[in-house]
């Protein structure tokens, strides 16, 4: 491996890290804000509802993310709908994400006790001022490593939006080594940069639930 | 459902990050110490080890075969393009069919072995060769200085030039009708290089595989898609609604099997085969097999094929 190699593409995969990280960003929001609705949906048994996002999470885990950006980005445009690459690559994340999100939620919600909602409702709170009040912030610390988990797994995923062109830092790893054959310095590079934009999340996602855990109630 | 323990501590990051700097090391980064197994690329181990070390060729990189070793083993191992009609692709009933093929078929027949066809992509050809995947590329693989320091090269047998293809409704029939719009490219290609080089400032999105790029093109994600002139040719006669505005861009290049880098028993071998295959013209029936049904009176044979590996 060259040391001049290496100079060379430093700009270039800043830049894919970046765009990297902007679709990881984006796509773990979206995905929060779709399992949000579907784990409360589901936990409500609001009806029609809950009976859709039992589909959805069924079709988005059971479905690999590089078939539902590939129909996102060559199928949507046979009925006319042409999104950019990094619309497709941020709408698949959310929507596998979701799912994924959603069960981490829900788990979280089922692991309180029904006591504690037993208990609040018989303090005089309504439904919905035991659900924020007293489940949901139990929840939240029981559903956090799943929830981490889900957000780390979502940032390892972007490395396929690269088959819809979206400039990541696959495409510009692939793209060196198909005009330069540099391989092993363009995949090293890869590596490294997948390592710094992974490894910080890893450690913060760590001290993040041995805090949740020691702020945990009941069980 | 039992909540999981994070195996991460910052032990563990630190433990990742020196064992990352340890391979790195191993690689050696920067340093150029003759003879390091890896370091040496099989170009320079080639040229190198009569001098510095005799363990070279084969360290690094795949082994290659020799004829001997091939014809022993009963089948040879060629890299193709599965989506490149009329050059290579895969036909309704599962067949690899083309003129990159008729061409593979006859060095099957006249080694005495069976032909292993390997599916490639324009940007994976290099690699398959040095890691010894394939003996073998024959996927309309453009010569160039570049690949030529990473590959051998056979002598060729077509020459090409780069196409561009757009819409009927809005034809780009000048290169330079391509600033501030969106160009198509396939990754790997010469056509990705010489945009790179000459026109820096372009606007170019690439894909992997070339039904991306085309069903890119088919859905407006692009203004025009620059690549071979013969795929240019072939794919907007088989696609109505699209035209070839340009079609002969850049520098007239010509289009060669390749083995891996020091495979010199098999590379003569092949070079001795084309002489024979010119003097029965194979390329030109070929051609006719595979190529004209497809361009018919659009493309000169004579302006595409090499007949003898002689240009």
């Amino acid at each position: 491996m060259e040391l001049a190699v290496f100079r060379e593409y430093l700009p270039a995969y800043a830049r894919a890290a970046l765009a990297t990280l902007g679709i990881a960003a984006l796509g773990i929001v979206l995905a929060t804000a779709v399992g949000l609705v579907t784990a409360v949906v589901q936990y409500a048994q609001v009806p029609v509802a809950r009976r859709v996002a039992a589909v959805y999470v069924e079709l988005s885990r059971n479905t690999p993310l590089v078939v539902q950006l590939f129909f996102l980005y060559y199928g949507l445009p046979k009925v006319g709908l042409v999104w950019g690459s990094g619309t497709c690559a941020v709408v698949g994340l959310g929507f596998l994400g979701g799912s994924y999100m959603a069960e981490a939620f829900r788990s979280g919600l089922d692991a309180v006790e029904p006591a504690q909602t037993q208990s609040a409702l018989a303090l005089g709170f309504g439904p919905a001022l035991a659900l924020r009040h007293v489940v949901a912030p139990q929840a939240v610390a029981l559903a956090t490593p799943a929830f981490t988990a889900n957000v780390i797994f979502l940032i390892k995923e972007t490395s396929v939006v690269s088959i819809v062109a979206y400039p990541d830092l696959v495409y510009v790893a692939k793209d060196y080594i198909g005009t330069d054959y540099n391989t092993a310095e363009a995949l090293f590079l890869l590596v490294v940069f997948y390592l710094l934009i992974v490894l910080p999340v890893s450690l913060g996602a760590a001290a993040l639930e041995r805090r949740v855990r020691r702020a945990g109630f009941g069980a | 459902m039992p909540t999981i323990r994070s195996p991460h501590s910052p032990r563990v990051a630190a433990a990742t990050v020196t064992v990352l700097a340890a391979l790195a090391a191993l690689g050696g980064c920067g340093s150029t110490q003759a003879g390091d197994p890896v370091t040496s690329a099989p170009a320079e181990t080639v040229t190198s080890a009569p001098a510095v070390t005799t363990e070279a060729p084969t360290t690094a990189t795949g082994s290659f075969r020799s004829v001997a070793d091939i014809q022993a083993a009963g089948s040879i191992k060629i890299g193709v393009f599965s989506d490149k009609a009329p050059f290579g692709s895969v036909d309704a009933n599962g067949d690899y069919t083309g003129y990159d093929i008729e061409y593979g078929n006859r060095i099957g027949q006249d080694l005495g072995v069976t032909v292993e066809y390997v599916p490639v992509e324009a940007a994976s050809r290099v690699s398959f060769l040095e890691t010894g995947k394939v003996d073998l590329i024959l996927a309309n693989f453009t010569v160039t200085a570049e690949r030529a320091e990473k590959v051998d090269f056979l002598n060729p047998y077509m020459k090409v030039a780069l196409g561009v293809a757009s819409p009927e409704a809005a034809p780009i029939t000048d290169i330079a009708q391509l600033a501030g719009k969106k160009v198509i490219v396939v990754k790997g290609t010469t056509a990705e290089t010489y945009l790179a080089a000459n026109y820096p400032d372009f606007d170019v999105t690439k894909y992997e595989q070339y039904t991306e790029a085309t069903s890119a093109l088919l859905d407006g994600r692009g203004d025009a898609w620059v690549t071979d002139n013969t795929e240019a040719l072939a794919w907007t006669k088989a696609n109505p609604g699209f035209t070839t505005g340009i079609t002969s861009l850049g520098p007239a290049d010509t289009i060669a099997g390749a083995v891996q880098k020091g495979n010199k028993d098999l590379l003569d071998w092949l070079n001795a085969e084309l002489v024979t295959l010119g003097a029965e013209n194979f390329f030109h029936q070929d051609f006719e097999l595979t190529l004209e049904p497809v361009y018919g009176d659009v493309v000169d044979p004579d302006e595409l094929v090499v007949e003898g590996g002689q240009v």
